[in-house]
């Protein structure tokens, strides 16, 4: 491989893992648009996700990278997959909400961050203790197919998250801005006094931002168990981590900056782990955080800003 | 003055019941075997198969009327914590004086991990309370440089059915180097005690072999992407990817190179033997993989089959590695406890010490003997690689993994 | 009056919130109320003490007992930042890991540098020793246990400083992100370092403590008694550091960073303070737990443990010293002792009583989930922890409510003098402001506003709503920047200072939107507004010299006495949390705050806002007769005839600009004013 082709392969590589975080990314910045509030169980419903699209493909039989599918089949358990685990998550975010923090709705400070730190490690021990602590070989039923391009190699699965992430992106930017329910969140994330007061049902709203900002982790969950072809129950805090980091670079609250955060911090993690090492990858995207919400907190296009209290 | 299990007893309804009715074997002949491994957490299930390979040994000493005509007790302890989210040094210390504490505790298996040992090793050895690990291979607590640390009182106390990193790393360098005729290794651990230890002595000797080391970094084990570094190591076109770690992040590096260089020659120690890698790793991705085991081949000795079958009748899953120098660790036990009751002695802390020393117990890997600082004298590093046969479970290690022969020993 | 509120006040210094609840039992009564504190912490230490005979010196439950002391520590440590300052630190084991390497990494094998003359002085200092080699000398070091403690203690808190500063703009959430961000790299590059720190392998041999030539070695039973000694000494500074001018600060930030700023805290010196000596609490600490251990490895200071000292902060009652010390044993000792008993009980239990499932309940795996059950539920149901740090006052009996309001429309002149000289004499005006242009994005929020304040002057600004009145007030008291112009008070520039420094001049306001510390007390709350005026600085707090003694007992009394300013409407409430408060009893509080730093100039914005009239009227005449007494004062009211009984010089705001300025009787028959001022507020009605 000539430097060139690496340096292509590490942007497929960054773009990819960009694609995840962006839609991981994006749960973060929904909730935090309108409640402000970092949520902590998203990492973790990230990871129960996985497991739920694992049990989704299951259900046809598949285990495994050996039992490929074509054409309509293919096709038809990939959107069942995507449909079941996006509900799935969905589900587990609005559980989440009504039952941990409604009841705290309106206490100013941390109490709900804390409380999400909470649901997290009960998520992750639900997981820990029901399916174990090993990893697990995720089914894929896409056959290997890939492309060379200058060097380097473009894979059907890399074609797959983008597709998806890309889809369901622009889904999410027309939902806000077109639907009736999109302006309704829009409003509220921007005075959710003022909009309660013009007849928006805030606490609809809210729950529609942890079902959808859940819904896409669902996602995101799912093209990730068919990237790596592997679950397990620790994959949330680190990629969770990355997520948060794109969220805030991007600028939290912002839809555009969370999918321009997640890009960057995965062509980061890709092109610094080529550059430097990976055993220092975690410390530079934690600077990134850091210089970020020290110098620019807004992000890249955000408009709240963490310094104001 | 009430101790604080009396304390407890005058609680209701629990003190009648409580733990010690349990213990309170009908033999009158007992003795009790410690049992510290890393329940809670991130290692549990480890944990967890490793009691189940000792207890197999216990259970089938009892049910044959005891060693020598004792009754094995077990008392299981937890070093791990919620706190430190896996084994936690300073609960492995508590309960290394909560073994030390009790008179009846003769001998002890664990820990499993070499953090733990550290914080141990200084209290057991106070205590002359010999402990056999399993798995803990982080050669310092063995090395006679640091016996002032951790056998303060001189004698060995860490025994281990495991050699060191100190030979798995280095005899798999010089198999790779002498019959896999390689030239190149590009090196990754998984920032593991266990794996950083293994990977550098692998890397010593490959220097010293003349094989270009093209890198060595260190993976986080609970990031799932790796394919960043193994794009780097691509480009690089070493011969070959050495791995230092455990299943975890063993895994993942399996999956993965195979995705990006899949004709790459890949190798690692003990942490990618076993059903967790064939389970987690699968086929194709797992092909090929060279993996080594600190101990002789456990298809040469009929009784491993035996155990295995045993194994998975008696808890349902497939035994690890681990399971089995657990199940050895046992057996030179009952042995040493055997030969102390033959010999008239009363079977106790000291008695059970200079047994183990002296041990030359049959176990799966063949007769088991320590040096003076406990290391297992027996240095053989077998070499296996994974070579799919469809007519047995995809994780069922003795079949999935083909054995292939020794690593020759540094000379 | 005042003596005997005082005198309920004072009981509250060490240790009252713990033993609240003991006040209920009937032969507590016995023991005079002052002393039950005292009597509670003294019985509390016995036992600590004689704990090791009660269990029959079993070394090993001494261990998880001296464990549980160094997690104590831990959470008394992170109870400073979290509970006093409000500082929500997710990293804070990156302090414990510091601490423990620097005493590690000093006191093993770890670091041998080649021997040359610059080590002799240590040498003889007994820092270091000279190892003969045949390649050469080498040093090893040899510092003691004892005089680490409070090094690493050091090196923590100016880790604490570092990765402090770059938070201290950021709020709750987001401070918790970066702080978890710390607790990340500090672990990952203690194992990317294995040259200082052996790396993942962890270090070896770490020298054990020695007490004259008696070294501890592995027996639980010294570490533990030193661990008491730690905890000891940690419950003192932190009550010590809680009921000073230290702890108020702290508290007022954690309440509302902005009114701690107005009342003269300087946020970023206190945040800072706060971190440092959380931070050094953990690192002392670290050495202990190192010392004890005689190894370490990275992977004992990750994630998981900051969490784990954050919930039993939570469990215990953040904020409450004697809770976060409960919380942190309780959870630790169940780790380490019941839960495997427990698991036992109730294995026999299920035998008994023939449940399948209860007979396989292994509880150690699922202590995490437990824990993290602990966590939410606390946050759902009893946010305040085992032991709140706020102690519950009774409300005001019936009685006591009804009784005659002494007349206080116009406290006695006598009474006033409590203010000391407030009246400003230099040449220039008291405030000048003058082209004042605030911009926000877009929106010109002022206008070349000009406003002139004489000394011993009341003026008013008025103006419909969203005509910039509240801006001004945060331009002059330096919450929000100006774009242009300048502001001098008593001749000098103050445009661009820090709110606190601001106050310190001599100017103190209240908000339109009542911004009182909703979880102190009455008299806290007014004692903030004297926080620029004192000096206790954290030693002064420690060591509680007469000085202090003196200054805070004085400033008790002060604050009393401004109390007393408003009759007997709040000096019967001086010790209930002011959320507890009437609205119109907090505005008294938050004008009580602003008297309290002893002002020149006092910023009043809507004072009346939401009062009756009969309110109304009791306070316009409270501050006429504070500016009688010679304070100037610039109000912002909608009350007109507030306005007009009050202010000899109206200004009139609207859009940002200034419409109109005169007497309140030219500004009423001012055309323009009309128009804009009353036709618009009018047309909202």
């Amino acid at each position: 491989m000539g430097w060139e082709a690496v340096y292509l392969q590490q942007v497929i590589n960054g773009l990819s893992l960009g694609a995840m975080y962006a839609l991981l990314a994006l749960g973060f910045t929904l909730v935090y648009g309108i409640l402000e509030l970092i949520n902590f169980a998203h990492f973790n419903v990230f990871m129960i996700s996985s497991f739920i699209g694992m049990m989704a493909l299951e259900l046809f039989g598949l285990s495994g990278q050996t039992h490929v599918l074509t054409g309509l089949p293919l096709a038809g358990v990939m959107i069942f997959a995507f449909i079941a685990t996006m509900l799935g998550a969905g589900v587990i975010g609005v559980v989440i909400e009504r039952f941990a923090l409604r009841p705290l709705r309106g206490i100013p400070g941390t109490v709900g961050m804390i409380t999400t730190i909470g649901v997290s490690y009960i998520l992750f021990n639900i997981v820990l203790l029901t399916e174990g602590a090993g990893s697990f070989n995720f089914p894929n039923p896409m056959p290997r197919v890939s492309w060379p391009i200058g060097g380097a190699t473009l894979e059907l699965r890399e074609l797959l998250i983008w597709g998806v992430a890309l889809v369901l992106m622009v889904a999410l930017h027309l939902f806000v801005n077109k639907t009736r329910l999109g302006k309704a969140m829009r409003a509220t994330a921007q005075d959710s006094e003022a909009a309660r007061m013009m007849g928006v049902d805030v606490d609809r709203v809210i729950v529609m931002a942890f079902f959808l900002g859940s819904a896409l982790a669902g996602a995101a969950a799912l093209i990730f168990g068919l990237y790596y072809n592997y679950t397990s129950f620790i994959i949330g805090y680190t990629a969770g981590l990355r997520a948060f980091t794109a969220a805030v670079l991007g600028g939290i609250g912002s839809v555009t900056g969370a999918m321009v955060g997640g890009i960057i911090i995965g062509l980061i993690e890709a092109l610094g782990g080529q550059l430097i090492a990976v055993r220092w990858t975690d410390v530079i995207i934690f600077s990134i955080l850091v210089l970020v919400l020290v110098f620019a907190p807004t992000g890249l296009m955000g408009r709240a800003n963490p310094t104001k209290s | 003055m009430l101790s604080r299990r009396a304390l407890i007893a005058q609680l209701p309804v629990v003190g009648l019941a409580g733990s010690y009715a349990i213990r309170a074997f009908a033999a009158d002949k007992t003795v009790t075997i410690g049992i510290n491994l890393p329940f809670t957490g991130a290692d549990a299930h480890d944990a967890q198969l490793i009691k189940e390979g000792a207890m197999l040994a216990f259970d089938d000493a009892n049910a044959k009327g005891g060693a020598g005509g004792y009754k094995i007790n077990v008392m299981q302890l937890d070093d791990g914590t919620a706190t430190a989210g896996q084994y936690d040094p300073a609960q492995a210390a508590t309960n290394a004086r909560k073994m030390v504490a009790d008179d009846s505790v003769v001998a002890a298996i664990g820990p499993q991990m070499s953090g733990s040992g550290k914080a141990m090793a200084p209290i057991l050895s106070q205590g002359n309370l010999a402990t056999i690990t399993p798995s803990s291979t982080n050669p310092d607590i063995t090395d006679p440089k640091f016996a002032s640390t951790y056998m303060p009182a001189g004698k060995a106390i860490y025994f281990r059915t495991v050699t060191t990193d100190a030979f798995q790393g280095p005899n798999m360098a010089n198999y790779m180097a002498d019959t896999l005729k390689i030239k190149s290794v590009y090196i990754l651990d998984d920032s593991g005690a266990y794996g950083v230890g293994l990977a550098n002595a692998y890397e010593a000797q490959a220097k010293k072999r003349g094989i270009n080391v093209m890198g060595h970094d260190q993976l986080d084990p609970k990031e799932a992407d790796y394919t960043t570094i193994l794009t780097k190591i691509k480009s690089m076109n070493p011969d070959a990817l050495y791995y230092g770690g455990v299943a975890q992040a063993g895994v993942k590096v399996v999956k993965q190179s195979y995705d990006i260089m899949p004709k790459m020659i890949r190798a690692g120690g003990d942490g990618v033997y076993g059903a967790e890698i064939l389970k987690g790793g699968g086929f194709p991705a797992a092909e090929g993989l060279y993996a080594t085991i600190a101990a002789p081949d456990l298809l040469a000795n009929p009784d491993a089959e035996s155990f295995i079958k045993a194994f998975a009748a008696k808890y349902g899953e497939q035994p690890e590695n681990y399971s089995i120098t657990a199940y050895d660790a046992a057996l030179v036990i009952i042995d040493a406890i055997e030969r102390i009751a033959k010999s008239g002695k009363p079977v106790d802390r000291n008695s059970m010490r200079d047994a183990i020393q002296d041990s030359h117990a049959k176990t799966l890997q063949g007769a088991v003997s320590f040096d003076k600082n406990g290391d297992i004298t027996s240095r053989v590093v077998s070499v296996f690689q994974i070579t799919h046969d469809p007519k047995f479970p995809d994780d069922d290690v003795l079949h999935q993994y083909k054995y292939i022969g020794v690593a020759p020993a540094t000379a | 009056m005042i003596k005997r509120a005082t005198a309920t006040i004072r009981q509250g210094s060490i240790g009252g919130e713990a033993f609240g609840f003991l006040r209920r039992a009937s032969p507590v009564q016995l023991i005079p109320l002052h002393l039950r504190p005292h009597v509670g912490t003294a019985l509390a230490f016995a036992f600590a003490l004689t704990f090791p005979l009660l269990i029959d010196r079993n070394d090993a439950d001494i261990d998880s007992a001296a464990n549980a002391l160094a997690f104590a520590s831990l959470a008394l440590g992170l109870n400073i930042v979290v509970g006093f300052a409000g500082l929500l630190d997710l990293g804070y084991a990156a302090f414990f890991a510091i601490g423990a390497y620097t005493y590690g990494v000093l006191a093993s094998a770890q670091l041998m540098p080649a021997w040359s003359g610059f080590w002799e002085p240590f040498q003889w200092l007994h820092l270091v020793a000279r190892v003969h080699q045949d390649s050469g000398d080498l040093v090893h070091f040899t510092v003691s246990f004892w005089l680490m403690l409070p090094l690493s203690a050091a090196v923590a808190a100016l880790f604490g400083i570092l990765f402090g500063a770059p938070t201290l703009r950021l709020k709750g959430d987001y401070l918790a992100i970066v702080t978890l961000g710390f607790g990340e790299i500090v672990p990952i590059v203690v194992r990317n370092w294995p040259s200082v720190t052996n790396g993942a392998m962890g270090l070896n041999g770490v020298a054990a403590p020695q007490l004259f030539g008696y070294s501890f070695g592995v027996t639980a039973m010294p570490y533990y008694y030193v661990g008491v000694g730690m905890v000891a000494l940690l419950i003192f500074t932190s009550t010590r550091l809680k009921f000073s001018r230290i702890g108020r600060a702290w508290m007022a930030i954690r309440e509302d960073e902005i009114a701690a700023a107005a009342m003269g805290v300087d946020r970023v010196k206190f945040k800072l303070l706060a971190f440092a000596i959380g931070a050094a609490f953990a690192g002392a600490t670290g050495t202990y737990f190192v010392a004890k251990l005689q190894t370490a490895t990275p992977e004992m200071f990750m994630f998981p443990v900051s969490v784990m000292i954050l919930v039993m902060i939570v469990f215990g009652g953040i904020g409450s010293v004697w809770g976060v010390v409960l919380g942190a044993i309780i959870l630790q000792v169940l780790q380490s002792w019941f839960l495997e008993d427990l698991s036992q009980w109730l294995h026999a239990l299920g035998r008994l009583i023939h449940v399948e499932w209860l007979q396989h309940v292994e509880l150690a795996s699922s202590i995490e989930l437990i824990f993290g059950v602990i966590l939410v539920f606390m946050m759902l149901y009893r946010r305040q922890g085992l032991i709140p740090a706020t102690r519950r006052v009774q409300a005001l009996s019936l009685s006591e409510q009804t009784a005659q309001v002494e007349l206080a429309a116009a406290p006695p002149v006598k009474r006033l003098r409590v203010l000391g000289d407030a009246t400003y004499r230099g040449p220039d005006p008291l405030l000048e402001i003058k082209d004042l242009t605030v911009r926000f994005g877009g929106l010109v929020a002022l206008r070349s506003v000009g406003l002139t304040v004489p000394a011993h002057s009341v003026v008013a600004v008025i103006g419909p709503n969203g005509s910039g009145k509240s801006t001004l007030f945060n331009t002059v008291t330096g919450l929000v920047a100006a774009d242009s112009g300048s502001v001098h008070f008593a001749g000098h520039p103050i445009r661009g200072l820090a709110p606190h420094v601001v106050l310190g001049r001599g100017m103190a306001r209240t908000f339109q939107n009542i911004r009182l510390f909703p979880n102190l007390t009455v008299l806290e709350n007014v004692m903030v507004g004297m926080h620029a005026r004192l000096h206790t600085g954290p030693v002064g707090a420690l060591l509680r010299l007469p000085g202090t003694r003196r200054e805070e007992r004085e400033a008790r009394e002060h604050c009393l006495e401004i109390l007393s300013l408003f009759g007997n409407r709040l000096i019967p409430r001086a010790d209930h949390v002011v959320s507890s408060l009437s609205y119109a009893n907090r505005r008294r509080v938050e004008i009580a705050r602003a008297l309290a730093s002893n002002p020149k100039l006092l910023l009043l914005d809507e004072p009346t806002a939401g009062m009756n009239p009969a309110e109304t009227l009791e306070l316009a005449q409270q501050i006429k007769s504070l500016h009688e007494h010679g304070l100037a004062i610039v109000l912002i009211e909608h009350k007109l005839d507030v306005v007009v009984s009050l202010a000899d010089n109206v200004v009139v705001l609207d859009h940002g600009e200034k419409i109109a300025e005169g007497t309140p009787d030219v500004v009423r028959r001012d055309e323009e004013v009309i128009r804009a001022y009353l036709g618009r507020s009018a047309a909202v009605a």
